[in-house]
Parts: structure tokens; C-alpha cells; sequence
């Protein structure tokens, strides 16, 4: 393999492993705030897809520009569903907790999945914007605009999200409900206002990471639960408490993913990341980038 | 309702204390039995031999699943993997040319061998990364066993035109009898106390004496075994299906749908599950599409939030109103 | 002087047990109460009820006419009853100044938060000094410091304490007293739980002492440190001879 096809893997990788950052980040916030696992992510993720998808074939909306609609019509569907489903869960403590929100998310992903297959149909679809197959050449590796700009956009999404969680009051209170939710609520935050709050914030993050799905690679109702997997073996690697974390750790997998596809083959690329995963799960399950 | 684990087990597949409702429930799942056997032979229909294959294969499913999660307390979500492992088994050795009855019972064993090899690490991890964990590997299975063999597998011209379904059905049949027999008698069993204090809560099992890992493991090798045999079933019945089809985790989820509808921890509950989803699923199938997993989902949700008995546990809060008017304690 | 704190026939339960029983208690304004009791009294059950951690069976809390047993726990403390809870609860992963700016969170207390700190720091110059360290890597004692300061910039008008001197030195356990005595001469109401019973009844104007998840007595300071039965369960005094 030339240096040169082994550096476009490579940067290939860089770029798919910024769509699965985000993805993670959003599945991360809401496992490490609410304590839930969200089995549904991906389909939110797709969900955001098809949003931007329906904007471009209806208005011809650039899809990078949609998102800035995408997002807050994501946030609402996270309140919407926090408010009808999650809220009876997040009362619950602990195993009993996690265990629970994986059984309604999971019957969610199917009402979820099965509507957008009713709406959409199976089909898979894609979008073309004027620039989709030209790109960037630097020194001999191409740079599709479609991945450059979704990689872009998912760096300063990663930017804005650690500024507003690490700088502003809000996002301190959300961090604080994450580390110890009743002392959190002896200072006075309502944690109640702040699990709904990050639940639509990690919709969003699901949102964006699916409108890059859509530029990128295409979109039909069934890759909600790949999607998911894929998160969740993000935010295992990057480790329970890391969530702006999650989006390095992304990129990581993409470029693990990337570089053994280069040397095993393209059939064990989608494996190497599961086996990365249950192995990081048994031997380390704190995760990579662990403080503690 | 007592909150005694043991007795929320045992008392829906033990007779009430009334004299003649003792033989109500081993009446009823006699007449049931009977009907499974003798209806299909008088009905020569196609679809409803398959409708009831389909009920068993599925109960058999469920009832797997259930030992290891309702009763030992693992959920697992990668359930599917056994049953791909032992659909893959038998269909080679089938094919192959070795007896199916000896490539039936391999595909059981190569099963539950793989359970054994990936249990013990896996079973070091608690609650839902057991459950993700438990995924990622049947994935890891799934993907690996379609990307190496892409080829549908079809059944040779002999053997399909041979082919009769009435058989297969009866094999079904008997395996969800079994499957359901087994964890009739686990419950009654030596271990079963040991298992269900597991579920409870497994650092108490442990500072009691029991063994924990033994136990799990003993309730592994149960699910898994039934689990591939079942995967055995359908690559009998099979004409031909993609050799990851049996990996994907639809087949778990299924099982889980049918045990939580059902209700989970309970042994009438993959089978009134197994029977309340296929028939509904027929049914809404025939009519709304993709809205009938929409209506599953939904209820689902309602089950896991409000009801999380299952239908087992509706069942016997209605007949409590209906017959007995205790005073509350 | 009127009850501000009172709590009238509070009954509590974990699941199917019992943990509180009938218990009534109140705490006048600009006073010290002390709660002492042994181990697994129900002392900070009793704490976090209060504070809307948990909720009673039965009876009620009224804060000056505000009934707060019904209360969720954010709300509580915007009606300025502020819980400083055992071990302290940190949040660790943030700094000195990160704790104290979230502990003016609410509505009543975020505006002011600014000047807040500044008596925070006033009381504790150790919390000054060390004010871009996360909290996790401080020592017991300007942990517990951190916590109080915590507590003060929610504007407490009742401040309850759950075991402050738990695990420090007793130098530390001194100081963190005397501040405590500064800020009710200032005028904040307090409400202390202490297994350290001496040091409890030194501080407190009352207190009440609890059992089992029942009150069994009551009485002031003073008189408790002298009174026999208290001073051999609690102060470590052995029965005097021939009793």
C-alpha cells in the first residue's frame, strides 16, 4: 500500500470518527447526567437525518445550513420525550435504573424506527448538494467538502459544547448534577429541569451527528441501532465520565477502524471495533482516557 | 402480592389453594398440548402449521432467554448468538451429509460450549454492560459470519422436494415443551433457589454461600442449549436464508418482547407471550404494515413503565378481583 | 420566641422499614440546635428529610408558616434552608471557586453570589488561597471548610450541619466550631447533628437527642452536658459507683 493511499485511509478515518464524536458525546451526556442508557440515540441520530434530508429535497436547503433547524427541532423531540417517556425512569435508582431505560428506549426504537419506515419508506436515500464528489487535493489525498465541512462543524460543535459546559453557570450545574446529583439538588439546582434539558441537548448532539450521516453516507430507518452500537463503543472507550472525551475517543476508533481496514481488510473493519469494545469492557471497563 | 422471589415464581405455575382450581392450570396446559398436536392434522393449511411452527420456535426462544434473565437475573442481548451458532452447526453437518438428529444435537452443544467460553469473562460485568456487552459480542458474530460467507444457503433439490413442514412443526413442538418442561423442573430443582438469589441481589447470594458464577453458568448452559437447538429447528425448516440471518438481534429482541409481554421471571409467560405476539403480529401485519411494531413498541413501553409482570401478572390481578376478597394485610 | 424550623410527628420509611417515628422538634430564630444520638439513629435521615432528600409518611415540616415537607429539594433551599450534608459532597472534579459559585445557585442567593464569596473567604483564608483547586485534592479539614462555605453562599437563613467534625482533627474540629459560633452571632440559625456529642452540647443553646428514630429527650445545652443518663451514653463517662 502506498503512502499515499494509506494517508487518504487515514484521513478518511480521521473524518468518520468526527461523525461518531458527536454521535458519542450526545449518547455520553445523557448516560453520564441522567445515568441512562439510550438505547433509542440512533434513532434520534436518524431521525435528524431525515430532517435534513426532507429540508433539501423540499427547499433545497444546504444541509449545513439546516442544521442550525435541525437542531432545535431535535431539542423538541428530546423534551417531548423525556416529558412522555423518560421522566418515570429517571426516578428510579441505580441497576434498576439502567435497566429500565434500556427497555423503554428499546421500545421506542421500535415505534421510532417502524414510523420512519412507514414515513419514509426502507429505501435508502441521499442527499446532493453541488459540491457532494468534489473536494480539497493536498498533497495527493483528496478531501471530499462533504466530510471536510462535517468534520469542521463537529470540531467547533465539540468547542462550543466544552465551552458551555465547562465555562458557563448552566453547564456547570449540569456537570455538577452528573458528579453528585443530591448534592446538586442541596444547592438548589432543579436537577428535574436539567435531566430534560441534557436529554434534548444529547438529541441534538444526535441530530448533527445524523445530518453528517446523510452527507456522508445516506440514510434509511434502519440504522438507527448501528449507530447506536457505534456510540456506545465510543463512549465505552472513552470511559464513564468523559464526555466532551468522547469525541477524541471517536476519532480514535475512526482512525483504529481506518488503519486495520488497511492492513486485515475491509471485511474485519466493522469487527475490530466491537472486539476493541468488549475487550476494553471486560479488562478495562473504566475506559481509555480515565481519570481515576 | 408477596414480594418472596420464590414464591412470585412458583405460584403461577402452582395450582391455587381451592380444591378444584388445583386442576385447573395442569388441565389447561394438557388441553393445550393436545390441541398443538392433533389441530394441525386435521387443518391441512400451510400457513397455520407455519403460524404454530413460528409460536414454538419463538416460545422456545423466549423461555431460553428467560432461564438466563428471568430467573438468574443476566439480560443479555446477545441471545442470537446461539441461535446463529446452532443454526450454523446443523446446517453444515446437515448438508454435509451427517444425520440431521446427531447435527441437531451438535448445533445444541456447539452452543452451549460457546456460552461456557465467553460466560466466564462476560459474566464479570453487571447490568447493562453485561447487556452491551453481551451484544458487541453476538455482533462481532453476526458480522463476522456474513462478511466470510455472503451466500444464501438453499436446501439441495432432494431435500426440498421432500420437504414437509409437518414434521418440522412437531420438532418445534417438542422442543417448546421441553424448553418450557426444563424450566418447570429448574424451578423445582436444588439450584433454583440458588439462581433466583443470584437475581435478587447476587453480593447477598455470595455472602450466603451460594456460588454465584456456578450458578450462572448453570442457567448459560440451559439458555444457550435451547437456544441453539432452536437455531437447529430453523435451519431445518429453512428452504434457504442467508447464514447471518439466525445472528441478527432481532431473534433477541423478539425473545425479549415475547418474555416482558408475557411476563418475565415466570413460566407461562413466554408462553402466552410466544402465542399473544405471532397471532397479534399476524394479524396487524396483515393490515397495518409497519404500524404493528409500532403498536408492539408502544406496548412495550406501557408494559416496562406500568405493568412489568406482563400479561401474567394482569392476568392474576384480575382474577384476585374477580374471585377473592381477601382483607388486605 | 416562634418555632422557624418546626417539624411536628414526622414518621419516615425506607420501603417496608421504619425509620423515623413520631418524631417532633423545633428550632427558634438565631438559636443553635444540636440533634446527638448514636449510630443509625436516624439522625441524617431526619437531616435529609428535611432538606427534601426524602419525604415523610406522615407529618409535617413548616419553615415560619411555609410548609416544606412537600417541597422537591431545590425548592427547599430557595426558601434558604441549606444543608451542609455528611461527608461532605464535594463536588470533587471542580475547583474551590466552581463549589462555591454553585452554591449560590438559586434564584435568591446568585445575584449576591460575588460579595457571598467574599465572606466565605473572610471566614475561611485557607478556601482563598487555594481557589483553583479541584476539591478533590484537598485535606478532610479545608474539605469540610469547602462544604460550610458551600452551605453560606446559599444564604442560609437555617443552616444544617450533618457530622461536621466526622473524621477531622480536633485543632480543625475547634476552628471549624468557633466559625460556626461566629456566623450564629451574626445571625444565622442553626441546626447541628454531631456524633460528637461534647462538642455538640458545648455549641448548642439546645439540643435534642435521638434514638432509635424517636426523640428521647430534649433539654438545653448545658444542662444535657451535666445530666447523668447523657453523660454516660454519650460522653464516655462511666456509671458513678454504687448506682
Amino acid at each position: 500500500m502506498s503512502i499515499e493511499s494509506f494517508l487518504q485511509t487515514l484521513v478518511f478515518g480521521i473524518f468518520v470518527g468526527g461523525i461518531y464524536g458527536i454521535a458519542a458525546m450526545g449518547l455520553a451526556l445523557v448516560f453520564g447526567v441522567l445515568k441512562i442508557m439510550n438505547i433509542a440515540h440512533g434513532e434520534l441520530l436518524m431521525l435528524g437525518g431525515y430532517v435534513s434530508f426532507w429540508l433539501f429535497t423540499t427547499w433545497g436547503m444546504d444541509p449545513f445550513v439546516s442544521i442550525l433547524i435541525t437542531i432545535p427541532a431535535l431539542f423538541l423531540i428530546g423534551l417531548l420525550l423525556d416529558r412522555v417517556v423518560y421522566r418515570h425512569v429517571v426516578t428510579l435508582q441505580g441497576e434498576e435504573k439502567i435497566k429500565n431505560s434500556m427497555l423503554v428506549s428499546f421500545g421506542l426504537t421500535l415505534v421510532i424506527q417502524n414510523l420512519a419506515q412507514w414515513g419514509f419508506t426502507a429505501d435508502e436515500r441521499a442527499i446532493q448538494v453541488a459540491y457532494t464528489g468534489t473536494g480539497l487535493s493536498l498533497a495527493g489525498i483528496t478531501l471530499p467538502y462533504t466530510r471536510l465541512g462535517s468534520f469542521a462543524v463537529a470540531i467547533v460543535v465539540t468547542l462550543l459544547l466544552h465551552v458551555f459546559l465547562r465555562r458557563t453557570y448552566y453547564g456547570k450545574a449540569i456537570l455538577a448534577t452528573a458528579e453528585d446529583w443530591e448534592s446538586a439538588e442541596l444547592v438548589g439546582i432543579n436537577i428535574r429541569r436539567v435531566y430534560m434539558m441534557t436529554f434534548a441537548l444529547g438529541a441534538s448532539l444526535a441530530a448533527i451527528a445524523g445530518t453528517f450521516v446523510t452527507i456522508t453516507y445516506g440514510i434509511s430507518p434502519s440504522i438507527g441501532i448501528i449507530w447506536t452500537l457505534k456510540a456506545l463503543v465510543v463512549v465505552v472507550l472513552a470511559g464513564t465520565g468523559s464526555i466532551v472525551g468522547a469525541f477524541p475517543a471517536g476519532i480514535l476508533l475512526g482512525i483504529v477502524e481506518a488503519v486495520s481496514g488497511a492492513f486485515i481488510g475491509s471485511t474485519y473493519r466493522e469487527v475490530i471495533g466491537l472486539v476493541i469494545f468488549v475487550l476494553v469492557l471486560i479488562l478495562r471497563p473504566q475506559g481509555l482516557f480515565a481519570r481515576k | 402480592m408477596s414480594d418472596n422471589p420464590i414464591r412470585r415464581v412458583m405460584s403461577s405455575s402452582q395450582p391455587s389453594p381451592r380444591s378444584f382450581r388445583r386442576w385447573l392450570t395442569p388441565l389447561g396446559v394438557i388441553l393445550l398440548i393436545l390441541f398443538a398436536v392433533i389441530y394441525p392434522q386435521q387443518v391441512d393449511k400451510q400457513n397455520v402449521w407455519n403460524l404454530f411452527f413460528l409460536i414454538c420456535l419463538h416460545m422456545t426462544m423466549s423461555q431460553s432467554w428467560n432461564i438466563l434473565a428471568g430467573f438468574a437475573g443476566q439480560s443479555s442481548l446477545g441471545h442470537a448468538a446461539f441461535f446463529g451458532i446452532g443454526a450454523f452447526v446443523t446446517r453444515t453437518l446437515w448438508l454435509g451429509g451427517i444425520p440431521f438428529a446427531l447435527a441437531f444435537i451438535l448445533g445444541g452443544l456447539a452452543a452451549v460450549v460457546f456460552g461456557m467460553l465467553i460466560g466466564a469473562p462476560t459474566f464479570r460485568l453487571r447490568g447493562a454492560y453485561f447487556a452491551i456487552g453481551t451484544l458487541g459480542v453476538a455482533e462481532v458474530l453476526r458480522i463476522t459470519v456474513s462478511q466470510n460467507i455472503p451466500f444464501i444457503s438453499t436446501m439441495p433439490g432432494p431435500l426440498i422436494a421432500s420437504y414437509d413442514l409437518l414434521p418440522r412443526y412437531y420438532l418445534a413442538l417438542g422442543l417448546a415443551l421441553a424448553a418450557t418442561g426444563t424450566a418447570y423442573l429448574l424451578l423445582r430443582s436444588p439450584w433454583s433457589l440458588g439462581i433466583l438469589a443470584v437475581r435478587e441481589d447476587e453480593e447477598a447470594a455470595q455472602a450466603t454461600g451460594v456460588h454465584v458464577l456456578r450458578h450462572k453458568l448453570l442457567a448459560l448452559a440451559l439458555s444457550s442449549f435451547f437456544a441453539g437447538l432452536a437455531g437447529g429447528v430453523f435451519a431445518f425448516q429453512q428452504i434457504s436464508y442467508y447464514p447471518s440471518a439466525p445472528f441478527s438481534p432481532l431473534w433477541t429482541f423478539d425473545a425479549l418482547l415475547i418474555t416482558f409481554i408475557g411476563g418475565l421471571g415466570t413460566i407461562a409467560g413466554p408462553v402466552i407471550g410466544a402465542i399473544f405476539f405471532i397471532l397479534v403480529r399476524q394479524q396487524l401485519a396483515a393490515t397495518l404494515v409497519e404500524i404493528h411494531q409500532v403498536v408492539f413498541g408502544i406496548f412495550f413501553i406501557v408494559i416496562v413503565l406500568v405493568f412489568p409482570g406482563g400479561l401474567v401478572e394482569a392476568w392474576k390481578r384480575l382474577r384476585n378481583v374477580r374471585w377473592i376478597k381477601k382483607p388486605s394485610s | 420566641m416562634t418555632k422557624f424550623l418546626d417539624i411536628q410527628n414526622i414518621n419516615a420509611a425506607y420501603g417496608d422499614i421504619q425509620t423515623l417515628w413520631d418524631v417532633s422538634l423545633h428550632v427558634s430564630e438565631g438559636e443553635i440546635v444540636g440533634l446527638i444520638g448514636p449510630n443509625g439513629a436516624g439522625k441524617t435521615t431526619l437531616m435529609r428529610l428535611i432538606a427534601g432528600l426524602h419525604k415523610p409518611t406522615s407529618g409535617f415540616v413548616q419553615l415560619a408558616d411555609t410548609p416544606l415537607h412537600t417541597l422537591p429539594a431545590y425548592e427547599i433551599v430557595e426558601h434558604g434552608v441549606i444543608l451542609v450534608p455528611e461527608g461532605r459532597r464535594l463536588f470533587g472534579g471542580m475547583t474551590v471557586l466552581e463549589n462555591l459559585e454553585l452554591g449560590a445557585y438559586s434564584s435568591r442567593a446568585r445575584e449576591e453570589r460575588f460579595k457571598t464569596m467574599k465572606r466565605v473567604f473572610e471566614l475561611f483564608p485557607i478556601l482563598s488561597e487555594r481557589q483553583k483547586q479541584h476539591a478533590n485534592t484537598m485535606s478532610g479539614g479545608q474539605q469540610q471548610m469547602l462544604a460550610i462555605g458551600r452551605g453560606i453562599m446559599g444564604l442560609p437563613r437555617l443552616l444544617m450541619l450533618d457530622e461536621p467534625s466526622l473524621g477531622l482533627a480536633p485543632l480543625i474540629v475547634e476552628n471549624i466550631f468557633e466559625i460556626l459560633k461566629l456566623m450564629n452571632d451574626q445571625g444565622v440559625t442553626i441546626f447541628l447533628v454531631e456524633q460528637n456529642a461534647r462538642k455538640a452540647l458545648e455549641l448548642a443553646d439546645r439540643a435534642y437527642i435521638l434514638e432509635q428514630g424517636r426523640v428521647v429527650g430534649t433539654g438545653l445545652g448545658r444542662e444535657l452536658l451535666h445530666n447523668d443518663e447523657v453523660r454516660q451514653a454519650y460522653l464516655g463517662f462511666a456509671p458513678a459507683a454504687g448506682k
